[in-house]
């Protein structure tokens, strides 16, 4: 095969995995909770200066895990408790909150860390030859990870207790909470894991991507786009959604250009809004 | 009215003589907000008054302001230099309109989502506009754009914006009063009574997003000639966002909040961003605790969402004109009708006829079907098979707009009233529908309307006289005849009311319970009435219709009604 | 009777934001008894249970199980009181499977525990891995009367258990409630079938307009009492 056919494709087939990856978050707080979390690319945004906060400190790359996840449950909590909670009965005004939210967490790294662009070393270099076509290794170990990653949470939500729990109050809320399930702690803890989510694929991808306060607005949308065309509340969804997304993004991009891609992407969204809002794999 | 005029008069000569206190540097920064402010006002007209956020409302200015910087140039000299520059002001307002017609006649209904197509908008604005280099100059932008013939000089430019803001406050302020607005607040808390009560909601909410981009084609036209430059920021999300901030603590709902967040909030801004590092983060915070706890913002709480600019004192009561189509009776036919949602049946070849004017209640128990029956002919749910004839059409789907001009009226079972209006207000909007055009929406004259059939029914509830009262505060009891009061004033000859007396009081109960006899003798029209309480169906019934698990049970008249075996079974457990 | 109730509510008044929907009405149950709610639709009967159960607030009144007051609890923090409930409508989770409704908070038992209930209701055991939301509204209700009963809360609230249940299962229902009782456990139940409710019932208490209009004990009461206050 020839291997710039091959080479093209792992770049799409990256775009499309990450993309899944970035957007899984947000699929648990929209999807499952119902939650529109206009700050979940800041949080994306926060594992990735997690990555370089850990670097900055001449510590392992690994330890940007640890640190995100405590990051995230120290935003998290006191988040949810002062406005999710308060706005589950307010979508609307849930939007623009987390839009001030977002706004502070980018001031409040800027304040620390500058406007400006930074950059976090990849812990894994070389390349590999797959078929003909070279490949950079850490962007295919991101591609396994996310791809674990993503099986893992699917697992989980279908077998275990937790997973079926949520399931329940995502189904039947008042029931769940007869049925004696904590449903308060369960969609906090449930918001905070996709927080996590979020802030985990922040710190994959780090060090493929310029680090700068700004960078979450793109991850956000393209994240809900993710969410429009697939559907909420079904894994389906989420890949069918990355898939259209991500791979009709980057085959424009790489036909005409980044912006010629990103106007397709818009408005393949907006053609699923205004008549499919559904999504492709309804629940 | 003219206190008003005065009003904003006196604001702009403040305006156009600070200058000569504060001196020109200060001047030229607060040019720059004056505009912004110009801007900030469209977003508070559409999200305020209408109740759409836009998180991209720099799209709008920066658009015309890359037209204007391009038509200035390029035709600097041209004859046809100001009618060009009209056309960037006109352009974006209309951009914004078919962008909303577009929007809001699909079937996305959520505001939610408008508002993340309006920030991704402007995202793909700022790729266009960085990448389009030979055309926009790219990352730098348009430079060395010449001022305008004639107001080249500085504090030209800033006379210029003061007396744009000036007169753009002036229009908002008009345009807040008129029925249009009166609309738009409407339905921006509660769009389905909006439709029901006949108004094409997509389109109000059109109009709104339209003026919003026309605020913002004022604020961009004029932006380039007084910067001389242009660049993508413009369409950067901070300063759409900045503006969303600016209006929330201002205050979204009146008409000095936009202005006074845009020109405070933004030369604090502007002065404190360099000496207190941490000032972005104390705005964000506030911005937060604006939209949690005081989401009026800091002129919602000190001056009413509205003021009475345009009431003359001396109120003179006009006689509204007759609606547009005075329909007569038209028999109903509902024929095999089968509605399911998901996989719960809840209709089963259901039939029901009705052939002469009256009172025809709906009972049966819990779950039988019987609220599903008026949404299948209102169109709210779709039946999958069966048809339903009636108000001139057979069988053919008519929604919400169409069927209340037709004669329908339906009263919902929770009260839609619109909280936030006054009385006068919401009995106003029910008078309006079937009887404007689209152009009567921007006459004051309809606020003062009145009609014998409002006139009747203010005799028998003596607190609809009360026009100014906000409805939020009445008790639900008010809020149910309201409710009632607002589908009689539309004249219906079809007249769905679901549980009209729930919650009130005996005595309310039965004024309600004359009012609709009355309305039905009067307007010659059919009422369909589900009703739990016997009592009044015993009062009220010409006719019953018993459902039961989504078919017709039984019909017959209530004394029928009682002696039936299969009926009483149903109510006492004897399913088999 | 003897010492305090074991559940207890009384001067409830409660509605949906500014409508008051019941108001004012009060019971006792003892251990082992079931009291009976009354009254044609729409008079309130389930406004009362959603109140009991914790999922709308109480305007007024207190609630007591075991003589602690559950007023200010969250549903789930009264089903670890002791307290079941069937709610009338939407009562299974439709998306889980027949087996996930029925374990779904008993993760480290077997199925086993329901033995006796699938001896009397086998389409549930012949269906343990269908979604529930694909059983008919029967025997949905059925499993919701299951899920509920094997609880074995100490008050077990059921919202008009027998709504489109085939009358062999009602019977079915019946002694399984009887046999509960027998046990010691209590119960509120609205109910629109009066055969069932005759053969369950200590008490009744029947509502209209959201108030008391009848409160009595089931064995001073005959059928023509009751067809008085529910027949249209």
């Amino acid at each position: 095969m020839d291997p710039v056919l091959i080479a093209n494709g792992l770049n799409i087939s990256f775009e499309i995995v990450t993309l899944a990856l970035v957007a899984m978050g947000l699929a648990v707080t929209l999807g499952l909770l119902g939650v529109l979390n206009l700050a979940h690319g800041e949080f994306v945004m926060i594992g990735a200066f997690c990555a370089f906060f850990v670097q900055e400190q001449g510590l392992s790359y690994l330890w940007a895990f640890p640190l995100v996840v405590i990051v995230c449950i120290v935003i998290g909590w006191p988040v949810e408790r002062t406005i999710i909670r308060a706005l589950y009965s307010r979508p609307f005004d849930t939007i623009l909150a987390t839009w001030g939210l977002s706004l502070l967490l980018r001031e409040i790294v800027e304040f620390f860390f500058g406007p400006g662009f930074n950059s976090v070393d990849q812990p894994v270099s070389g390349t590999v030859n797959i078929f003909g076509a070279d490949y950079p290794l850490y962007q295919l170990l991101v591609m396994l990870i996310a791809v674990v990653l993503i099986g893992a949470l699917v697992a989980w939500y279908v077998k275990s207790s937790t997973g079926r729990r949520i399931q329940a109050l995502v189904d039947n809320p008042d029931l769940a909470k007869s049925v004696g399930i904590p449903t308060i702690a369960l969609a906090r803890n449930t918001f905070i894991f996709g927080l996590c989510l979020a802030g985990i694929a922040g710190v994959l991808l780090a060090p493929i991507v310029a680090v700068y306060p700004g960078m979450g607005i793109d991850h956000v949308l393209k994240s809900f786009f993710v969410l429009v065309v697939g559907g909420l509340g079904n894994v389906v969804g989420l890949v069918v959604g990355s898939g259209v997304i991500g791979g009709a993004e980057s085959i424009v991009a790489a036909i005409l250009d980044r912006t010629a891609g990103y106007t397709f992407v818009l408005i393949v969204a907006l053609l699923f809004l205004w008549k499919k809002p559904g999504g492709l794999v309804s629940r | 009215m003219a206190w008003l005029a005065a009003n904003l008069a006196f604001i702009t000569a403040i305006l156009v003589v600070l200058p000569q206190i504060v001196g020109d540097f200060w001047a030229f920064t607060l040019a720059l907000f004056l505009l912004y402010a110009v801007a900030c006002l469209g977003l508070g007209l559409s999200w305020g008054q209408a109740g759409l956020l836009s998180l991209g409302q720099g799209f709008f200015l920066g658009f015309s302001a890359y037209t204007s910087g391009l038509i200035l140039i390029g035709f600097s000299t041209s004859a046809w230099l100001f009618p060009l520059l009209g056309l960037s002001v006109v352009a974006p307002g209309l951009i914004a309109y078919l962008f909303g017609c577009m929007i809001f006649h699909g079937r996305t209904q959520n505001t939610a989502f408008f508002a993340i197509i309006t920030l991704a908008l402007i995202l793909l604005a700022a790729q266009i506009a960085t990448a389009w280099e030979s055309v926009t100059g790219g990352y730098n932008g348009l430079r060395n754009i010449p001022g305008l013939p004639g107001f080249s000089e500085l504090e030209d430019a800033y006379t210029l914006s003061a007396v744009a803001l000036g007169l753009s406050m002036m229009f908002a302020a008009w345009i807040m009063q008129t029925p249009l607005g009166v609309l738009w607040r409407a339905l921006s808390q509660d769009e389905r009574r909006v439709a029901f009560l006949g108004f094409n909601h997509n389109q109000l909410k059109s109009v709104a997003f339209g003026l919003s981009g026309l605020f913002g084609g004022i604020a961009g036209t004029l932006y380039a000639p007084q910067n001389s430059l242009v660049t993508p920021d413009l369409f950067g999300f901070l300063l759409s966002t900045s503006f969303v901030v600016w209006v929330a603590i201002g205050g979204r709902n009146t008409l000095y909040g936009p202005v006074l967040g845009a020109i405070g909030i933004g030369l604090a801004t502007n002065t404190l961003r360099e000496s207190v590092s941490f000032w972005e983060v104390i705005l964000a915070v506030i911005f937060i605790v604006a939209v949690l706890y005081f989401r009026k913002g800091l002129t919602g709480t000190a001056e009413p969402a509205v003021k009475r600019w345009f009431e003359r004192n001396d109120r003179v009561r006009k006689p509204a004109p007759a609606r547009h189509s005075a329909m007569t009776f038209d028999r109903i036919a509902i024929e095999n009708l089968n509605l399911s949602v998901g996989n719960v049946g809840i209709l089963e070849d259901l039939d029901l006829n009705i052939g002469s004017p009256g009172i025809y209640c709906l009972i049966g128990p819990n779950g039988a079907g019987k609220t599903t029956i008026f949404n299948a002919m209102t169109g709210e749910l779709e039946a999958q098979s069966g048809t339903v004839s009636m108000l001139g059409t057979r069988g053919i789907k008519m929604d919400a707009r169409t069927q209340t001009i037709a004669g329908l009226g339906r009263k919902f079972q929770v009260p839609s009233v619109f909280d936030q209006l006054t009385v006068g207000e919401n009995l106003a909007i029910a008078l309006w529908s079937g009887r404007s055009s689209r152009r009567d929406l921007l006459r004051l004259s309809l606020l003062d309307w009145e009609s014998p059939v409002l006139t009747e029914l203010e005799r028998r509830f003596p607190f609809l006289t009360d026009r100014r009262q906000m409805v939020g505060s009445l008790s639900h009891g008010q809020r149910q005849v309201l409710d009632l009061a607002m589908v009689l004033c539309t004249e219906p000859r079809l007249i769905l009311l679901d549980e009209p007396c729930a919650g009130l009081s005996l005595a309310e109960t039965n004024e309600v319970i004359s009012t609709v006899r009355w309305a039905v003798d009067r307007f010659q029209a059919t009422a369909m009435i589900i009703e739990h309480d016997m009592a009044m169906v015993r009062e009220l019934a010409d006719h019953v219709f018993v459902v039961h698990n989504g078919s017709m049970l039984f019909e017959g008249s209530v004394a029928e009604v009682q002696s039936n075996a299969a009926v009483q079974a149903v109510y006492t457990g004897g399913t088999k | 009777m003897t010492g305090p109730a074991r559940f207890a509510f009384e001067g409830i008044t409660g509605g949906y934001g500014a409508m008051m929907v019941v108001r004012g009405l009060s019971a006792e149950v003892g251990e082992g008894r079931c009291l009976c709610v009354l009254g044609r639709n729409g008079v309130g009967k389930s406004t009362l249970m959603n109140v009991l159960s914790g999922h709308l607030g109480a305007a007024e009144g207190s609630i007591l199980l075991n003589g602690r007051n559950l007023v200010p609890l969250s549903p789930d923090a009264r089903r670890r009181q002791g307290m079941s409930y069937a709610m009338q409508e939407r009562p299974v989770f439709d998306h889980l499977s027949v087996f996930d409704n029925l374990m779904l908070m008993r993760a480290s038992a077997g199925i086993g525990l329901y033995r006796s209930y699938f001896d009397r209701f086998p389409i549930l055991e012949n269906r343990l891995d269908q979604k529930a939301g694909t059983l008919s509204g029967g025997e949905r209700k059925i499993l919701s009367f299951t899920r509920a009963l094997a609880e074995e809360g100490d008050i077990t609230l059921l919202d008009e258990p027998s709504e489109g249940v085939q009358s062999e299962n009602i019977s079915h229902m019946e002694t399984i409630i009887t046999e509960a009782k027998s046990r010691g456990r209590s119960f509120v139940v609205v109910e629109q079938h009066l055969h069932l409710a005759e053969a369950i019932a200590d008490h009744y208490l029947i509502i209209d307009q959201g108030k008391c209009v009848l409160q009595c004990a089931a064995a001073d009461t005959d059928r023509q009492d009751l067809l008085a206050h529910l027949e249209v």
